[in-house]
Order: C-alpha cells, then structure tokens, then sequence
C-alpha cells in the first residue's frame, strides 16, 4: 500500500499540489448485541480506503474512495485537486502546514488474545450472564430492570500516512469497546436510567480484566438501590466532591474542547461552535493553582492511543490548563502555522473518508495528593455526586451542566444517604476556581467525542481523580 | 455480470448457503462538501463510495455486514462467514420473515432530480451564502454545503427488487455579529430551483443582527416561540423515540403510551416519506416494503411506533416500512400547520421568550422525558407582543411530553430543516409552548 500512496502522492505534485497527504485506512468492526437479554443482529463491517489532501494556492481538498485499485485512487487526486482550485476563487488568507516533527516508523499494538480466538457466541454469552446478573442483582436492591442493551465491540484500525515534507508512518491499533443502557423501574418510584461505557486499545485479555459480569452486576444494584432509596438533595451552598466519571467529562467538555486551536480560529463556528478562550488567552487564569488538565494520546492501551497523528506528526503530552492558567492549545499542523507554533500531533480522523481535524485523545485532570476519606472529611454539608446521566455545555464551552445520579449527601465529614439528580450548573471558570482539593487517585472512562462535519466519533478517554469543589450553589438557577 | 445484478446475485447465494432470509443493498454514493467560516472556503471535499450491506437470518439468528464493493470472492467469503455466525449464535426471541412480495413502488420517488455537481457552482452556492450574510449586515459567516447523489440497488429473498435514486442539496449558515451574537438558518432541497443557500444566509444574518449586545437572560418559566430549528429538533426527539427498538429498550419517552395523549391536539405529525420532490423521499424501506405515510402522532394522541417486521411481530402488529434492519427509523417528518402568521403568534405572548435553535440535548431520563437543551444564536425576550431584547446563557431544561402537551399555536408556514443537530429532515412551522422551564448557571 505504501507504494500507492507513493504514487498518490506524486501525481497529486505533479498536477500542481503545493502540499500533498495520502492515507490508507481499515476500519474493521465486529458488534455483538444483547437486548434485553436476548440477542439482536451480529455484525461485521469493513470500511477500508484512501483519503487524500492537498492545498493549492492556500485552498485544501480532499477526497476520498473505498475502490482500492490505481484508476479510483487517481481519480481521487484529481477531485482533491479540482475541489481546491474551485475553492481557491474563495480563499483570502488560506491554509498553510506548520513546521512539525514529522514521524518515521510503525506503530503496533500487539493484542495478547486476539479478537480471532473468541467467537460471537461466546461473546454474547459473556453479555447474557452479565445481563442474568444485572437483572438479578436490581431484584436484591428491590427493583425491576425491564429494559437493558448491551454492545460489545472489537474494532481493528490499520493506517498509513504519507506526506509530501516527509512523514512516513503506520500503525495497525486494536480497540475493544462496551456500551450498556438500562433502566430500573418500580411500580410507586418510576425509573431511572443509566448509560455505562468501558474502552482500551488492546485485545479480549482487556475484556477478561473487566469483568463484565462483576461490573453489569455493580452498575445495577447502585441503579436499583439509587430508584429505591433515593432523597431530594439539599438546597443552596454546598461543597461538592465529583467523581472521577465527572471530573473526566469536565476535563473534557470544558478544558479539552476550549482549548481545541481550530475552534479558537472559527473553523468550527456553524457546527461544535467556538470558545471562550481567544488567540491571546495564554496564561489566563481560569481556575485553582491545584487544576492540571493534560490530555495524552501515548498512555498505552487508552481507547485515545496513538503515537503519530494523522498528519504524520509525532504526539506528545499536552497540557492544557498549568496550576489553574491556560498553557496551550491542542493544534495541528494548519493551526500551528497560524499561532507560530508546532503542530503538537492532535490532528485525528476517524475513518478514511475522514478529513483530520484538531481532537482530543486522553484529557483528564492531573492527580493530586488526598485520599477519598481526606476529601470527605473535612466538608461539613455537601454532595458527592459519584456518576451522572444528563450533561451539555455550550457551544462557547462556558455554561455547563451536570446532573448527578449516583450521589450522596456528606454531613460533618461522613457520607450520608443517596440523593436524587443533584445539579451542578456552572460556568467553567466558576468551577475550576472552585477547586480545593484534588484525589492521589485516577480513573479513566471511554467516550467517543463528537465533532467535525461530517460527524466523527472519536474513541477518547476521560479521566481524573475525585475532586472538591467548595461553595456551590446547588440547583438549575431557578 | 451487471454491478446492478449483484444483489440478486448475493441473496441468492445466502440461500443457497442455508439462510432462510436475506436483504442486500448496493450503495453509490458520490458526495461534495464544501466548509466555509470566517466568509471563506476552508475545505473542499469529495467522497465516493460503493458498499454493499448483506443482512442474513436463519431462522431466529441474524448476522449483518457491510463491506466495500468487492469481487465475487470475497462476498462469498462474507456470506459463509454470516451464516457461520448465525448459526452458531444463540437465537433471538422472534423470527420475522422478510416480508413476501411483489412489490410494487412509486416510480416518482425512485429517480433523482437534476442537479449540477460542478466544483465551480457549488462554490457559487458558498459565495451567495456568505452575501446573504454580509448584506444582512452580520460581519462573518460558517457553515457547510453537501450535495449528494445515491442510488441504492435493493434485492430481498422475499422478492423485493427496487433501485433508487436521488439528489440532494442542503447548506446550513451560522452568521456572527460579534462573539456571542448569532444567528443560524438552512436550506435543504431535492431540486436545484427550491435551493436558496442566499436566503439561508440572509436569515441567519438577520438574527444575528438582532441578536447583538444581549444581556444575560433570568431564569424561569416563559411562553417560549419556538422558531424552526428549535422545534425541529424537538420533533426529530418524537420521530426518532417513536422507533420500536428504543421503545423496546425504554430509550423513549413514549413507552407505554399507545393510544394516548402525548401532544397537545393541535399537534399532528406524520412520516411522509412517500412526499415526492421532498427531502427525506423513499419509495421503500430496508426490507423491500413499500414506504408509506404514517401519522404518529394525531391530534395529540400516539397512534404508532415505527416498526420492521422483527419490532412488529414482537409487538403483534405489522410492519410500517420504515426498516432499518435492526433499528427502524423515521425518514421524513411533516408536522401539520397551524393557522396563524409568525407575528399572530408573536403578538399574544405577553411575556416570553423566542428561541431561534438550540443545541446538545441530552436526556436526564428517556423513559419520563427529563432532558435540557442549550439554546444558541438568537434568543430574545418577548414582551407584550413585542421582541423586547436580545439575551443568553439561558438552558431549557423540561420534559419533551409536558412541552408538546403544552403546545398553544402552530404557524402556518413551515420550513424544512435538516442540520448537524437535526438529523432527521423536517417540515415544521413555529410553535408556541406554555411555561417553559429555563434555568442558568449559578456561578
């Protein structure tokens, strides 16, 4: 393949290409689906090809093909190409690649126990006793699970990247990933609901360390007994501790999309939107001296894992807030250029008809030093808000909103009963200003974030210790 | 062998393999988007595909793939490996046969229109966006222009045979005044004649004029005007929910509610695939059934899921035609009109607000509806009658049946809207919703 991609890359030059990019790659998915407790359709999907890019006089095209042969991969070069020019008439300031460091190499993740040795029964299975347990489970807390879905998903993603300044690289990456929905109901107390995610890259021996019978078993009855015995939370100011669940989709909604360089420039204005933070907001303070927010693609067997980007860029760890204060963007090679900086290798597409854009890998809140009884203790009236249903943010990423479902009431330092949906409803400011001690532990969540037109659903991790925050007012403002 | 044959040709050899059923389709695709933001092009792309989608059962064990177009060997690799499989797998809790034809579809829905795909005039479209913008006098413009061309090649072992065709244009514009001053409009079409990507732009532009200087908003419950996008959004949640296999996994908030009231009964909307000319048409589903009109929900009452003839045999009724395999889907949603103008319904709000689009919804609870939503671009405070002021950082934060229960009027004009948010096309007028909950950030 690394040939053609050669020749992609030639004749994209030679037709008048300033910049040239060619990559193959394979998606290779197999989803086993367990509904409510039976199985629905196994499927195996394959979505293999190129995706081509070049700038002519500042414009960028891309195209892209899923017909593997020289005449569709010419073809492809040829409506890049005319695209740009048509798109140049448009184009005042235009796109320019930045200076970067630029990889050469493979990049395997090697899986202990490959996907190949577990067939689809034994997999669904796995899911039916994870769902006998659940169901079974709900019934000690008191409650009834009628409606449950589990996916189970094993994803292969080989790719190859060439560009005309020199990156050759390729990687071939296994992921597995498991989705669960379900509900608990009770005939005097309603329903509540929950969605629970797990995601690494690597092979099954991650699914046999999950134990998925033991986690579907825990998610229910904490469903079940937060139906069951579940209170109103308290109202006005409180202190909160946030769960690692929580922090990480913080970290991620309101420091990682932020601090997202193409959102900073308006390239994502008419979709995901913008942000609060400008091109001069470098060394704003935005939060407590504890708040260290990094996002890191090379942390072996996260779902984000990657050690090139898909501009051939060697990745790194970024961070993004340094003890409470903006340090730096996420960026890609055509950001950078506009900031004077390095692309710090976050350009990622998630299938080859899949422009790279700017995206986060793994971002969570750096680990401080306190245990769990240490956060707990010294708060007088608060919430512990352990895991969440509904969120949203705005499109600035300044208002956002989380609802707690697994949550307790801390009175005098102890935790207390469950308390029903408590909202944390808060600018980004005000919450990581309110920070005043960060947990020694930390925990990750898989996620696909959404963002990019057309929508590309990014496997990322979340992540982050418990964490305080002091004097929040509880409630959605009203 | 004709590429067009191939379908055929594959369930055929399902069959013959030991699989009781089989659908397969052969998907061409040829697709252009075009990116702008700050009033210039910031990305030109073209997408072609040819796939093929082979769903087999043996009975109760059904197994799917799809791959890309590919020689006759490797899809019968595929096939062997499905029927594998399914075979081996542990059987679901219904066997539904694919349903039986002939069948016969409407030959005006099965070809596309005629539209140009030439690099230089969709580009065109770009410009004339970004000029309705301009001339509004909003100061910047983003968005994105698809224009798609599909033909989809079906053959079932119940004997369905169909081929389609279709073109679409659509353009989405975000107009900016100032950083937090916006407004966003679409324009989405089979035909090149009712494309307007220029009154796109003007619109999105107005609002954004509007919405200049706003001053943060109180919170509270207000008679909302629900423009377009916003209500089309929320309509998408009702078509989207009414799908069978959400209902049968309580991803819905209409669970249980057959037959009753989920929707004031000025409320009416309908799946209307069979629409010619419009958006979301389909002349059948993904089992070869015929599409048809289907009124969801009337005059406020839930009349029906959306089914495939798996979710209808569990739920003792029949299928709808709008299959998905797994997931049947809505694939055209027209909300009936109501009887006045804008500015009728403008003038009988005392006090309120008017929501121009919202984004991010997300449920607290599917099963009771408990969700929030951000609105975004032009929000405004209405008084007596009268847009009053333009502000922000406000959340709706309700429940999706007490805010269709507590519809009061409906425009009688109505706008197609389909867009990053709203994924399902949609016909929907404006609407106007009693006590709507908004609520803000507390610090």
């Amino acid at each position: 393949m690394e040939g053609l991609l050669e020749q992609v890359v030639d004749l994209a030059l030679t037709m008048g290409a300033d910049y040239a990019e060619a990559r193959f790659q394979s998606d290779i998915t197999e989803t086993v689906i367990l509904k409510n407790g039976v199985p629905d359709a196994t499927t195996l999907s394959e979505a293999r090809g190129l995706g081509v890019r070049v700038l002519f006089k500042g414009a960028l095209g891309f195209a892209s093909t899923n017909l593997l042969n020289r005449r569709a991969f010419k073809n492809a070069v040829k409506r890049a190409l005319k695209g740009a020019k048509a798109a140049s008439r448009a184009v005042s300031l235009g796109v320019r690649m930045g200076e970067a460091d630029l990889g050469k190499g493979r990049v395997e993740v090697k899986p202990r126990i490959s996907f190949d040795y577990v067939d689809m029964d034994a997999r669904l299975e796995l899911l039916s006793e994870a769902d006998r347990r659940a169901v079974e489970a709900a019934k000690e807390a008191g409650a009834d699970l009628p409606a449950r879905i589990f996916t189970l998903d094993t994803l292969t993603t080989e790719k190859t990247i060439i560009t005309s300044d020199g990156a050759r690289v390729s990687s071939s990456i296994p992921r597995v990933a498991l989705s669960a929905f379900m509900t608990a109901y009770h005939p005097q107390k309603g329903a509540v609901q929950r969605f629970f995610d797990r995601g690494e890259a690597a092979g099954w021996e991650t699914v046999e360390r999950w134990d998925i019978v033991r986690l579907a078993r825990e998610e229910a009855y904490s469903l079940a007994k937060v139906l069951m015995e579940a209170e109103k939370p308290p109202k006005g100011v409180v202190d909160m501790i946030l769960g690692p669940e929580v922090i990480g989709l913080v970290s991620h909604e309101s420091s990682g999309h932020p601090g997202e360089a193409d959102r900073v420039l308006g390239r994502e204005a008419a979709q995901a939107g913008e942000t609060y933070l400008k091109a001069d907001s470098l060394g704003m303070r935005v939060g407590s001296q504890l708040v260290n927010v990094v996002d890191d693609p090379t942390i072996k067997g996260s779902f984000g894992f990657y050690l090139y980007d898909d501009e051939g860029v060697k990745a790194r760890k970024r961070v993004l807030i340094k003890e409470g204060v903006i340090n730096e963007f996420l960026q890609n090679r055509e950001t950078a250029s506009v900031f004077g900086v390095e692309s710090n290798g976050a350009s990622r597409a998630n299938a080859y008809n899949r422009e790279p854009i700017v995206r986060m890998a793994n971002t969570f809140l750096e680990p401080g030093d306190y245990t769990f009884e240490e956060l707990v203790e010294d708060v007088r009236e608060g919430i512990y808000i352990k895991n969440f249903m509904e969120w949203n943010i705005d499109d600035r990423r300044f208002n956002q909103r989380y609802v707690g479902l697994e949550a307790y009431k801390i009175e005098d330092g102890e935790l207390k009963g469950l308390v029903r949906n408590p909202v944390l409803e808060v600018t980004t400011v005000g919450l990581w200003s309110a920070v005043d001690a960060v947990g020694k532990d930390l925990e990750f969540q898989a996620a696909y974030c959404g963002k990019s037109d057309p929508m590309q659903g990014m496997p990322v991790w979340t992540g982050g210790p418990h964490t305080r925050l002091r004097g929040i007012r509880l409630g959605g403002g009203t | 062998m004709k590429r067009t044959d191939l379908p055929s040709r594959i369930v055929d050899l399902g069959l013959s393999r030991g699989a009781t059923d089989a659908s397969v389709k052969l998907i061409d695709l040829d697709r252009t988007m075009i990116r702008f933001s700050n009033n210039e092009v910031t990305v030109f792309k073209s997408y072609r595909e040819a796939l093929i989608a082979i769903f087999l059962m043996v009975g109760k064990h059904r197994a799917g793939s799809t791959i890309n177009l590919s020689s006759v060997e490797k899809v019968e690799s595929v096939v062997e490996r499905l029927i594998k499989i399914a075979k081996t797998s542990p059987p679901a809790d219904v066997y539904a046969p694919l349903p039986r034809g002939p069948f016969r579809y409407d030959p005006s829905l099965l070809k596309p229109s005629k539209v140009s795909f030439a690099p230089r005039r969709l580009v065109g479209y770009v410009e004339d966006a970004i000029g309705g913008v301009l001339e509004a006098g909003a100061k910047k413009a983003a968005g994105s222009l698809v224009a798609t061309k599909t033909r989809t090649v079906l053959a079932t072992s119940g004997g369905a045979q169909g081929t389609q065709e279709k073109t679409n244009l659509e353009i989405s514009v975000r107009a900016f005044t100032s950083e937090i001053s916006s407004g966003h409009f679409v324009s989405i079409s089979q035909r090149e004649e009712e494309f307007n990507p220029g009154e796109a732009g003007r619109i999105a532009g107005e609002i954004a004029v509007a919405a200049l200087n706003p001053a943060p908003g109180e919170p509270g419950k207000y008679t909302a005007l629900l423009g377009p996008l916003v209500f089309a959004d929320f309509v998408n949640q009702v078509g989207m929910l009414s799908s069978a296999f959400l209902v049968d996994i309580g991803q819905s908030f209409l669970v249980g509610k057959i037959g009753s009231e989920v929707a004031s009964e000025k409320f009416t909307l309908l799946d209307d695939p069979t629409l010619s000319g419009s958006y979301g048409v389909r002349a059948f589903d993904d089992e070869g059934v015929p599409t048809r009109r289907n009124k969801i929900v009337d005059g406020g009452v839930l009349e029906t899921y959306l089914h495939n003839s798996t979710t209808a045999k569990k739920f003792k009724t029949e299928t709808t035609g709008n299959a998905g395999l797994i997931v049947p889907r809505p694939w055209n949603l027209v909300v009936e009109p109501g009887d006045k103008t804008f500015e009728e319904l403008l003038s009988e709000i005392d006090r309120g607000i008017y929501v121009t689009n919202d984004w991010y919804l997300r449920y607290q609870n599917y099963r009771t509806g408990d969700f929030s939503t951000i609105p975004r671009d032009g929000l405004f405070v209405i008084e007596d009658g009268r847009i009053e002021k333009s502000v922000r950082e406000l959340r709706i934060s309700d429940n999706m049946i007490r805010i269709f229960k507590n519809i009061r009027g409906l425009s009688e004009s109505r706008f197609w809207i389909k867009w990053w948010e709203v994924g399902i096309p949609t016909l929907t007028p404006y609407a106007v919703v009693e006590d709507l909950n908004f609520t803000k950030s507390t610090m």
